[in-house]
């Protein structure tokens, strides 16, 4: 079961057990350990999106939760925020901080917040066998007394000290504070801890750590006491104590308080043997982002990705599932069966008709788009087990950076070649609104799925080489030259990339594989619901009699502007459902087009809107006026760009 | 940043090279300064620079962590 933002608390009031952590930590494989259920794990900062809950293996009683990875709390990031979010409303037992053993000062730094919140804790000390790899040498043992709590080693991917884990949570106790910060700030802390006790205790966290997250300008904990009776006075109160300008700000003084806390203790339990030089694993990673070395291997990855999702999933799969299952077999059956079953004709029509949500809806959800995301899922997984992800968004960050956007975008837009509405989906990794934002917009513009590009090529191929050319240059003038305009009028600065590069591993098989069914159960928990509400939207406009006459009603602007035949209007609207019928109605009537016709009928579809299911995504991720916005801003665009394209040809033809 | 004829930039520390982290610029807003905290780069922490193109990379104790210019460019390191 997987809950977006807001997590509501257990409904039996039994208890939440919660992994917090850093990313790229294990925590969610450690998850499945304890619970046997899928998940969306990850080797990526920021692609456990979602907090996800199951029950606990050892104590059927509990819910275990997920959390989004947290860099550092008080929370800034939408992920931290989740987490926050969910220690704040859940009816917490207890918190399993799952920490990375080779980094026990970033693991501790979390530690020294966690402590003050007052919440019994167990640690996982994770990825041992990479702490042990490098040298160095945790004493589990002496950390356990110093934080007068469970600390136990684990490897979580291969189930190296689960048992011993589930064993501890039983003995778990709110760890000994790591600090006691400087005399004036504690008196801060005191003064604003004794208005919460007095005015908005919390049920679960202490009054004390809680004054520590709002002196840190925590947004979710602000939120929650905004939500109190008197929270209003006493965030006023934490706003006259702790101003966050100047550079030595509360804010900054504590964190870096907990900072040197954290490396006191961290020193005291950790040996480090003698460098023996640098590790297989490191330098294969200092290749993928060489840069010259980086760039063929970048290649090769994008091209492998390519032809696996866009080549192999969505021509030989779709191919398979979309004309020789669905097409020949399975609906021609159920067409054959509504039919005779089924009295009333529309209803027959609005199941298994042009627009029918099995014939349309549902073929397209699970022979179209399923065999697309199925190998594209398998390849990200691949790829972020591997921890080539994140190289990924090294070397390609300078030409994001012209749009915009940072490296880590590399990947949405990758993706976008393969099938534009999941690639939207995935832009849920980026890390801030502005750039979710753009790259939506982008892919909405100016990015041709894999079944739309093979229309393309197949058409203007036919005509020259200078064709395909001159569609190509088109298309990726528009696209930076789009993202460069976006990128100044989208509020908001980019952001600069600073990301972790995790250690290069062999994927695991197995966890591939779970990733890759978590995903897809929730694809298809998402999806297919979005696809029969567009179909049955498309239904009952050609039902109004609506779709004829935009077909009519375009007619001017495509013969007039675009000088195409007025038989391509058809074109456009079935283009809106999905841009590679369109392309395909331009492609049928290729007999009637000269070149310049077929180029610039190609480059406007190519630019035209997204197809339903993306404009769908588009709503539910960034809501209904900016989706408009978008097909305000795209239409008028693609119309413009065809045009002055077909004037200009036409000038020097 | 106080004027320290030791102190040089991270983006113009040569590959290879062990050096302190000294103090961030004032030019690091303070969120970044903190996402940075939180990745445990505190003065005078050890940086091994791994490489500078196209993103400047460090080792941080076992941690590889790779800056773009526009934030390591203001980050003041120390020859060990």
């Amino acid at each position: 079961m997987h809950h977006h933002q807001a997590v509501p608390s257990s409904p039996d009031g039994t208890g939440t057990l919660a992994l917090v952590g850093h990313p790229n930590v294990g925590k969610s494989v450690l998850f499945h350990r304890l619970t046997g259920a899928y998940v969306n794990v990850s080797n990526y900062p920021g692609t456990t999106v979602e907090v996800a809950r199951a029950g606990a293996r050892f104590d059927r009683a509990s819910s275990l939760l997920d959390t989004p990875g947290v860099l550092a709390l008080p929370a800034r990031s939408d992920d931290e925020r989740a987490t926050m979010r969910a220690l704040l409303s859940e009816n917490l037992k207890l918190v399993i901080q799952v920490g990375d053993a080779k980094n026990l000062r970033r693991t501790l730094n979390l530690t020294a917040l966690l402590a003050e919140l007052g919440v019994p804790l167990v640690m996982a000390l994770n990825m041992s066998d990479e702490a042990r790899a490098r040298g160095v040498t945790v004493d589990a043992q002496a950390l356990s007394e110093a934080l007068e709590t469970p600390v136990v080693a684990t490897v979580a991917t291969g189930g190296e000290g689960i048992a011993a884990l589930s064993a501890t949570l039983a003995h778990a106790r709110p760890p000994a504070p790591l600090l006691h910060y400087d005399e004036e700030s504690e008196k801060t802390i005191s003064t604003i801890a004794a208005l919460l006790a007095a005015h908005a205790p919390h049920p679960h966290l202490s009054a004390r750590g809680l004054a520590i997250l709002l002196l840190g300008r925590d947004g979710e904990v602000e939120n929650w006491l905004a939500a109190q009776p008197k929270g209003g006075e006493i965030l006023a109160r934490v706003a006259e104590l702790a101003p966050t300008d100047g550079r030595d700000s509360l804010p900054a003084r504590l964190a870096r308080e907990r900072g040197r806390a954290a490396e006191a203790l961290a020193r005291t339990v950790t040996e480090q043997a003698p460098a023996s030089g640098q590790s297989l694993s490191l330098r294969i990673g200092q290749i993928a982002v060489h840069p010259l070395w980086g760039w063929p291997l970048l290649l090769l990855v994008l091209l492998a990705v390519y032809f696996f999702v866009g080549d192999f999933g969505a021509s030989t799969l779709v191919g398979l599932l979309e004309e020789d299952f669905f097409g020949e077999i399975l609906n021609p059956a159920v067409t054959d069966f509504v039919r005779t079953h089924i009295a009333p004709e529309w209803l027959a029509d609005m199941l298994v008709g042009e627009y029918g949500l099995w014939t349309m809806g549902m073929t397209y959800a699970l022979a179209l788009i399923l065999p697309i995301v199925t190998t594209f899922f398998l390849v990200f997984g691949v790829l972020e087990d591997s921890g080539y992800f994140t190289r990924l968004s090294v070397i390609s960050n300078r030409a994001f950076a012209a749009i915009g956007l940072n490296g880590r975008a590399v990947l949405p837009m990758v993706l976008g070649l393969g099938c534009v509405t999941m690639a939207t989906l995935t832009t849920r990794i980026l890390h801030t609104q502005r750039e979710r934002l753009i790259a939506t917009f982008l892919l909405a513009l100016a990015i041709p799925c894999s079944a739309q590009l093979g229309v393309v090529f197949g058409l203007l191929g036919s005509f020259s080489f200078q064709a395909a050319a001159i569609w190509s240059a088109c298309i990726v003038l528009v696209l930076l030259l789009t993202g460069w305009l976006a990128a100044r009028l989208v509020k908001g600065r980019r952001v600069p990339l600073v990301t972790e590069l995790p250690p290069m591993r062999l994927p695991v098989p197995g966890n591939v594989l779970k990733k890759t069914g978590g995903r897809l159960k929730w694809y298809l928990l998402e999806v297919i619901p979005l696809f029969l509400i567009g179909t049955f939207i498309m239904f009952v406009l050609d039902c109004l009699g609506v779709l004829p006459w935009i077909i009519e009603t375009g007619k001017l602007l495509v013969t007039g502007w675009l000088g195409l035949p007025p038989e391509a209007s058809a074109a456009f609207v079935m283009g809106f459902l999905r841009r590679d019928f369109g392309a395909t109605g331009l492609f049928a009537i290729g007999g009637q087009l000269d070149t310049i016709q077929a180029v610039v009928g190609m480059v406007t579809i190519t630019l035209f809107v997204p197809c339903i299911a993306s404009v769908m995504i588009v709503i539910k991720e960034h809501g209904m006026r900016i989706a408009t916005l978008m097909l305000v801003l795209i239409m008028p665009t693609a119309f413009l760009v065809g045009g002055l394209l077909n004037h200009f040809l036409r000038l020097f033809s | 940043m106080t004027a320290h004829t030791e102190r040089i930039r991270l983006t113009g520390t040569p590959t290879g090279r062990n050096v302190h982290l000294a103090e961030f610029g004032e030019e690091i807003d303070p969120l970044q300064r903190e996402q940075l905290h939180a990745y445990g780069l505190y003065a005078p922490q050890t940086l091994t620079v791994l490489q500078q193109r196209p993103m400047t990379v460090v080792l941080c104790e076992h941690m590889e962590l790779a800056l773009e210019h526009a934030v390591a460019q203001h980050i003041w390191v120390e020859g060990e």
